[in-house]
């Protein structure tokens, strides 16, 4: 009897322990069928994908906000990443690069800009708010100079084959490359001795350098990951939409920031789950869908689009608490 | 054979000169006590030997060849390790992360791609602390633990990283006075089956003249006493340590 009393005791620690865990994705489908019964069109296959292709610019974005938080830093520069990386590799195709050294590009522009980030970071001790904001207002600047502020349309087709040909049904190859992408970062982060260090770093980054590890590195590849990630975005973004722009990502900044904080990534460092992250962003893309799918007006929509993310936020401080 | 000559070393913070001039020599196997007052300027040298920091002037030999560490990686490197009086443990991670923070295992992969062997990790760190008879749940959150677990999995560490000298910055303050038994009983048996030299920080007197060999005592940052542990009572330690008039 006490066996079994044991059993289920230790049976229901694990169920809450798991729920603890992935609580985010409890509020994700929690507010996915309360919405839906509101909104029968979220039921949809077609809305359902289209949320599912929709949100993967602030998920991969939001992904590379996450590297850089779980070192202790922050990267407002990703949305200006976005942009830059991918608006300059077409004029540089435009100028006669073939499209794939042009989309290899993107990628580059994104590591080069994380390796300055981290740099001027570890090396000149800027805070990380003041660098990346300051990288952010420079690539806009330097994208509206050579652009005049028009956007760029009529992309290679090569360029858009992910965001328009559909493997199955309605779903665009860009899904499951996205996939494949957040798999590998999952396993980069988890299980690789880099991104263990990252958490690490972010969760003492002293104790780090006593044990021999290099902080400083560590600190510049989670700008690295981040620039690579918000290049990424940029890249899907470019892709599905069909044209790039100087203010192509701005709108997904606050979102951006909002997924891993909703996800329970610490913007002290050290502490966060990749796997959360990604219902972190899809909660927050759905927010989004509801206030513009629900009818509310054009001025009204970032209030209350931020007043539903602050509540998410409380929620999962509030939990946190409880938890300690 | 000296394991360990550190000639002259002087440290300036601005003004302040935290150690002026400290030289010692250390025999492999031995246990030296470092022993002073609050700001004395043990726990600088301790630092400078573990390449936390860099010394203003002087030098270090190991096993007779000259170092010059630019960081606690290079110490380690040379079989340096050291575990701090703030316990540097990283509160948010697990046992066995902290167990094996720097020299992490790797199993499958291909060239710099390769995944970490957890599984390996976790038995590992579980086989070292049950050495101290401490038995806790690996997944746990070192944070959450208790001074003394803290504690053991701190000294732990340096210990199973197979030092040739283990530098030990306060690692008693946070134990329970059995605990303080059990540690000083399981560094003498490190100590002599492993023949690990060790540099030893504590305000605890009787402590060090049970587990060490050779006493230094520092004042100032200035060398005041350097001797076998046999040579000196603890009353006497006290009054080298003292302010004098």
């Amino acid at each position: 009897m006490e066996l079994a009393n044991s059993k289920s005791n230790s049976r229901g620690k694990s169920i809450r322990n798991f729920l603890g865990e992935y609580y985010t994705w409890i509020m994700f489908i929690v507010l996915y069928i309360v919405a839906g019964i509101i909104v029968p069109n979220l039921f949809t296959s077609t809305t359902m994908v289209t949320i599912l292709v929709q949100g993967t610019t602030v998920c991969l974005l939001a992904f590379g906000m996450t590297f850089a938080m779980l070192v202790g830093e922050i990267d407002m520069s990703i949305v200006a990443v976005a942009a830059f990386s991918p608006m300059i590799s077409i004029m540089l195709w435009e100028a006669g690069l073939p499209v794939p050294l042009a989309m290899i590009l993107v990628l580059l522009f994104g590591v080069v800009v994380g390796i300055f980030n981290g740099l001027m970071v570890t090396k000149m001790k800027i805070p990380s708010l003041i660098q990346t904001v300051a990288v952010w207002w420079m690539l806009s600047g330097f994208v509206l100079i050579v652009t005049k502020g028009a956007a760029k349309t009529g992309l290679p087709d090569a360029w858009m084959f992910m965001g328009r040909f559909n493997v199955i049904g309605r779903i665009p190859l860009l899904i499951p490359f996205f996939v494949l992408v957040l798999i590998l970062a999952i396993i980069f982060a988890r299980r690789t001795v880099t991104g263990r260090r990252m958490y690490l770093v972010g969760g003492n980054a002293d104790a780090c350098a006593a044990m021999g590890i290099p902080v400083d590195r560590i600190k510049i590849i989670a700008f690295v990951m981040s620039g690579v990630f918000a290049a990424l975005a940029g890249y899907v973004l470019s892709a599905r939409m069909g044209f790039v722009s100087a203010r192509f990502a701005v709108e997904w900044l606050m979102p951006a920031i909002a997924a891993p904080v909703i996800a329970g990534v610490s913007m002290n460092g050290g502490k966060g789950n990749l796997i959360n992250v990604i219902a972190g962003a899809y909660l927050v893309q759905l927010i989004v869908m509801i206030v513009r799918t629900g009818g509310v007006g054009g001025y009204y929509t970032d209030f209350v689009q931020g007043v539903i993310v602050f509540i998410a936020i409380l929620i999962n401080t509030f939990r946190e608490r409880l938890s300690q | 054979m000296i394991m360990i000559r550190a000639n002259n070393i002087s440290m300036n913070f601005g003004m302040i000169k935290a150690l002026k001039n400290v030289s010692f020599e250390l025999e492999a196997g031995k246990i030296l006590g470092l022993v002073g007052d609050n700001g004395a300027g043990k726990s600088t040298l301790l630092k400078i030997l573990c390449g936390y920091l860099q010394p203003t002037s002087g030098e270090i030999y190991i096993e007779d060849k000259r170092v010059q560490f630019k960081s606690s990686a290079d110490a380690m490197k040379e079989g340096v390790a050291i575990t701090h009086q703030f316990l540097e443990l990283v509160d948010m991670a697990t046992a066995w992360e902290n167990f094996f923070m720097g020299r992490e295992i790797t199993g499958k992969g291909v060239g710099p791609f390769k995944l970490l062997d957890i599984n390996q990790m976790k038995e590992l760190t579980r086989k070292a602390i049950e050495k101290y008879g401490l038995s806790i749940d690996l997944e746990c959150e070192v944070g959450k633990l208790s001074g003394e677990e803290r504690q053991i999995i701190a000294v732990a560490r340096a210990i199973e990283s197979d030092p040739k000298i283990l530098l030990l910055d306060e690692s008693f303050t946070l134990l329970s006075l059995e605990g303080r038994e059990e540690l000083v009983n399981f560094l003498k048996k490190v100590n002599q089956q492993h023949n690990v030299t060790m540099i030893i920080v504590s305000h605890d007197l009787e402590l060090v003249k049970n587990l060490t060999h050779k006493i230094m005592v520092l004042r100032g940052g200035e060398k005041i006493f350097y001797g076998d542990t046999e040579e000196v009572s603890v009353d006497q330690i006290v009054e080298f340590m003292l302010p004098q008039e």
